[in-house]
């Protein structure tokens, strides 16, 4: 017999690790937080399995005629927003030691997902202080710096563009990379004092999969090889992607212009 | 030393770009700027007695990761979002856009070393903070022991 309120309790468990997985904490972060919610409750065996595709969570009351409950939710499509991803911390972390009621902890969830980002001008300004500050790390002058923050600018909108529709995430970063090559090789040839080199280098940032990398080595850290692995590949492919991307575009520059670079 | 202090404005102000972007909670983009600050003159640092490229990475991401988990002990948040911005500063982009460039240019002494420069830094980054993680969790660990046996 499926026990409503058990059911309750699983959705909830399920919707915090849906909106972990999806905006950037590791694994092991949401099969705790989904064990600690359920505990919370008095379920005392419960059994989870979260990868960066999908949670796996089975439950049961303990007793011989329970039913054992299994629940498979499929994770598509990742953002990163680390302010939700502390929110649920802290709600998971004041759900289990104060009473609150599940129905109260489901309406918690859905304002806690609904969150909008920065507004875009921000998110804007914070991809052009990337691009124009590491342009300028990796030995730009003052026309890099004033290039690189229009081409930040440029792709990090183009990128945010490209994601509403259902692209591959490594045809989005090889075509903002490719954009940005462009835009940067174009900047060479008209701005005074301009270097490609660096002005790709600090728009490449923008896309470098950081978010990537660490969540896999906490992975591995953690002892989920799956994973780990499984992330460790995504960083590496994105990382050949945006290498392809600025590879493409400089390499269509030199057969039509025949400008050495 | 003044040039250190000029690199340790400009990764602040690009790990605030980070921050920007992925959303860290308003009160502690300040918190995550220090780190990739500090982060980022460990790694120049490194560079600057001599060391290779790999060495000095690992050199930044172990400063990074023990940063952010003093950090995550003292304000209460998850460590991933001290983690996160901070260590983009040394994820080798510029590498990578160099592999392209030499491979362009087919150079393939120049694309081999760097593809290996790459994977190592990428690899350093891993091992640095795989290291400073393993540690906290053994002295937390300890910590809880002790105070459970009082």
């Amino acid at each position: 017999m499926i026990n409503p309120y058990q059911k309750k309790i699983l959705l909830l468990a399920v919707h915090a690790g849906e909106i972990m997985l999806k905006n950037g904490a590791e694994t092991s972060r949401v099969e705790d937080t989904i064990t600690r919610i359920c505990k919370a409750c008095r379920i005392d065996r419960i059994e989870t399995f979260a990868t960066p595709t999908g949670i796996f969570i089975s439950l049961d009351k303990g007793g011989e005629n329970d039913d054992t409950q299994t629940f498979i939710k499929r994770i598509r499509g990742t953002t990163t927003d680390l302010n939700k991803v502390s929110k649920i911390n802290s709600f998971s972390r004041e759900f289990t030691t104060t009473d609150l009621t599940v129905e109260a902890g489901v309406e918690s969830l859905k304002e806690i997902e609904n969150e909008k980002p920065y507004p875009m001008p921000v998110r804007m300004l914070g991809a052009a202080m990337i691009a124009a500050f590491f342009s300028v790390i990796f030995g730009g002058g003052a026309s890099d710096f004033c290039v690189a923050l229009i081409d930040g600018v440029l792709c990090y909108t183009l990128s945010c563009f490209l994601s509403k529709y259902p692209i591959n995430p490594f045809i989005i970063s090889f075509c903002c990379c490719g954009v940005a090559a462009f835009i940067a090789l174009l900047a060479a040839t008209t701005v005074p004092g301009a270097s490609y080199s660096s002005i790709i280098i600090g728009t490449l940032m923008i896309f470098v999969p950081g978010v990537a990398i660490t969540n896999s080595i906490r992975d591995f850290l953690s002892g989920d090889m799956l994973s780990g692995v499984s992330r460790m590949m995504e960083a590496f492919l994105i990382a050949v992607s945006l290498a392809s991307g600025v590879g493409f575009v400089m390499k269509i520059w030199v057969m039509l212009g025949g400008i050495t670079l | 030393m003044m040039n250190m202090a000029i690199q340790f404005l400009l990764a602040m102000f690009a790990t605030c770009g980070f921050c920007i972007i992925f959303r860290v909670p308003v009160k502690k983009i300040i918190w995550c700027m220090i780190i990739g600050g500090f982060g980022w003159i460990a790694y120049q640092l490194g560079l600057f007695y001599g060391n290779s490229p790999a060495v000095s990475c690992f050199f930044g991401s172990c400063v990074v990761g023990i940063l952010s988990n003093l950090a995550s002990r003292f304000i209460k948040e998850a460590s991933t979002i001290f983690i996160i911005p901070s260590i983009i500063c040394l994820v080798p982009g510029s590498n990578i856009y160099y592999t392209m460039e030499s491979l362009i240019h087919e150079d393939t002494g120049e694309f081999a070393s760097h593809v290996t420069t790459t994977l190592l830094m990428a690899g350093t980054i891993a091992a640095g903070l795989l290291i400073t993680g393993s540690i906290t969790q053994m002295i937390r660990s300890i910590a809880r022991k002790t105070i459970r046996q009082k």
